[in-house]
């Protein structure tokens, strides 16, 4: 099928007896994308895959209001990282105990996950991104992995550039010392 | 003997590709799990059922007070908006479900972790160049 643009998307949806057509467009336009940034977030593959759900479910009921303030890029990685960032704090909830470390259950998860397929360099890198605070460890996932530009950021995150390139210079100096250290 | 171990330099090419794969046809198979999943919820969301008179009593007195709770939300907004505040308070928030979506997004940027003295100076620092327009380069040597 070809590939509709945002615009189209957008038009598709509001036209009655058109939306399913038009968020099956959105889906497989926008699914790898905002997949590989709620893993990066959440680790494990099938919470990835529930946490896609949620946010693709999100969009279908919210969609039809969508007033395109923004672009329809950074609404949906919006609702990605809320929805993966609803997640690991349901998933801390959940499994809070003084006895349970979340950021080395994480780091189990990671070595136990069979979609896991870096090499023992980068199982190193990914577990010093996960002793990151949230914050840092979203920007510097954007940033480093997919390359964002801090304006594009700051309208997703809905922070300064400047907060956005302080929080990003924090992370790498605290990963590298944690690779360091190792 | 001196060992020396390998040590991710975060230049590396390499390193800036994710180290995650999923399972073959996933991505082919995704977009008509979510359409089964929406039609599920969709056909199990909505029951239809007779309103009767007590019902309709009750739905009349729950609607005169949700009013009620709306128009005292608006003017607690509008009266925080007027003392300058740039955020209405959580609780309004919640109340009038208002940026529901994005909650956890400025919980996440309003927490941080504490910074030590350097990092806060660093912090600082950085801001103030950013807002310069100074090169992140140049930033971060």
């Amino acid at each position: 099928m070809p590939e509709w643009n945002d615009r189209e998307i957008i038009q598709g949806f509001k036209t009655p007896g058109n939306e399913e057509r038009a968020f099956n467009h959105l889906v497989t336009c926008y699914q790898k994308r905002l997949y590989w940034h709620i893993r990066k977030m959440v680790i494990v593959h099938d919470d990835a895959d529930d946490v896609l759900q949620n946010t693709m479910i999100k969009v279908w009921k919210s969609l039809a209001g969508f007033r395109a303030e923004s672009g329809l890029y950074t609404w949906l990685y919006r609702i990605a990282t809320n929805e993966a960032l609803s997640f690991l704090k349901q998933k801390k909830k959940k499994a809070f105990s003084p006895w349970v470390d979340m950021d080395a259950q994480m780091s189990q998860n990671l070595v136990a996950d069979p979609w896991f397929t870096g090499d023992e360099i980068q199982l190193k890198l990914q577990q010093a991104i996960l002793k990151l605070p949230d914050k840092q460890r979203i920007v510097f996932n954007m940033k480093y992995f997919d390359h964002m530009k801090y304006g594009e950021m700051s309208e997703i995150l809905g922070t300064s550039v400047g907060a956005l390139k302080a929080s990003y210079h924090h992370a790498v100096k605290k990963i590298e010392t944690l690779l360091e250290d190792d | 003997m001196n060992m020396e171990r390998k040590k991710p330099d975060l230049q590396q090419e390499a390193l800036k590709n994710h180290p995650f794969g999923v399972p073959e046809g996933y991505f082919d198979s995704f977009p008509d799990r979510l359409q089964k999943r929406i039609r599920e919820e969709e056909s199990s969301s909505v029951p239809v059922r007779k309103i009767g008179k007590t019902t309709r009593i009750l739905a009349m007195a729950a609607a005169v007070m949700a009013a009620a709770l709306i128009t005292t939300s608006i003017i607690r907004f509008i009266s925080n908006s007027d003392a300058g505040g740039l955020y209405p308070d959580l609780a309004l928030l919640e109340q009038m479900q208002v940026f529901d979506d994005d909650r956890y997004l400025y919980d996440m940027m309003e927490e941080s972790a504490p910074l030590d003295e350097d990092e806060a100076f660093a912090s600082q620092a950085i801001e103030y160049l950013a807002i310069n327009d100074v090169e992140m380069d140049l930033i971060f040597e």
